[in-house]
């Protein structure tokens, strides 16, 4: 399910089923970091998108937070919002080393994917798409 | 003698003249629109090409490729999406992977339980081979089926429908 109002409307009557919400997490620092930054975000972008597909009917994808300065204040309240919704899950899906309470994380590869061949970037994006899944497999039979 | 013609008549003339061709020029164009569906081109254009020869299917569903563009508004793009793709006898079927329970997707024979089945990950919702969906798993309807062909020796791929082999 992605932050629709069609999805969100079918996401008030299943929320048994969907159980798990998914927020992508980066930072958008306008430092040295700012190409960097931006990679990851449009990698973040890519594998939320197949995520999305492969599991459409047990996760909501929330829109792209992003932070500065590695402040998690506005991510926390938001899982803590997410938990009062109903989620059972809560998955923080980024680049950064953040730890969040009550939530797991899944931490991506930083692959720089502007020197790469599409096919090759296809190639790498799939591969991160499906640790990612297993990731979230094993959070699910936990 | 010349034969007369009197004002009456000519006048008769020019206004049936003048008034056939506007009936004409109304008739004309509704007819064509009315006829038009015939000479529509089939949707053959609309089937999509993919790079698996007819001849590898097997009765072993598997997943076949194929990309077509999509418009969401303003933006193009180029979508990839799968089917399963399957021999039954003479025919060949093409399965929808999408799970009509909630959307996930779904795959053949990944749950060691159901070898012979499609499993739905998501909340564990199995399909027998032709689509339907086993009863009592959370799936309430079969898997929809694709239009299939084959072009060249290719496997082709149309529009989407409801499953007709359930």
């Amino acid at each position: 399910m992605l932050y629709n109002q069609n999805d969100l409307k079918i996401l008030k009557d299943e929320i048994e089923f969907v159980d798990t919400a998914v927020i992508p997490f980066a930072s958008s620092d306008m430092t040295v970091h700012a190409p960097l930054n931006s990679s990851n975000i449009e990698m973040l972008h890519l594998v939320s998108i197949q995520l999305e597909k492969q599991f459409k009917g047990r996760l909501l994808i929330t829109p792209m937070m992003t932070t500065v300065d590695e402040n998690i204040s506005v991510l926390a309240s938001y899982v803590k919002q997410l938990r009062t919704y109903g989620f059972k899950n809560i998955v923080v899906l980024t680049h950064l080393k953040a730890e969040i309470d009550d939530a797991h994380r899944i931490k991506l590869n930083e692959i720089p994917l502007e020197n790469m061949s599409n096919e090759m970037k296809i190639e790498m994006i799939n591969d991160e798409v499906k640790t990612v899944m297993k990731s979230v497999i094993s959070i699910w039979n936990k | 003698m010349s034969q007369k013609v009197t004002r009456r008549q000519f006048l008769n003339y020019s206004l049936m003249g003048v008034g056939s061709f506007m009936v004409a020029g109304m008739v004309l164009p509704m007819g064509r629109f009315a006829v038009d569906p015939l000479f529509q081109s089939d949707a053959e254009g609309s089937m999509i090409q993919t790079s698996i020869s007819a001849d590898d299917i097997t009765e072993e569903p598997t997943q076949v490729d194929f990309s077509f563009i999509q418009q969401d508004g303003w933006y193009e793009s180029e979508v990839t999406d799968f089917a399963w793709v399957y021999r039954d006898g003479d025919e060949i079927i093409a399965l929808s992977p999408v799970c009509k329970h909630l959307g996930c997707t779904v795959s053949w024979a990944t749950d060691d339980a159901n070898p012979e089945r499609f499993y739905c990950p998501c909340h564990n919702g199995l399909y027998e081979k032709n689509g339907n969906n086993v009863p009592g798993t959370p799936p309430t309807g079969p898997l929809d089926q694709y239009e299939v062909g084959v072009s060249d020796g290719y496997l082709t791929i149309g529009q989407i429908f409801p499953n007709e082999l359930v």
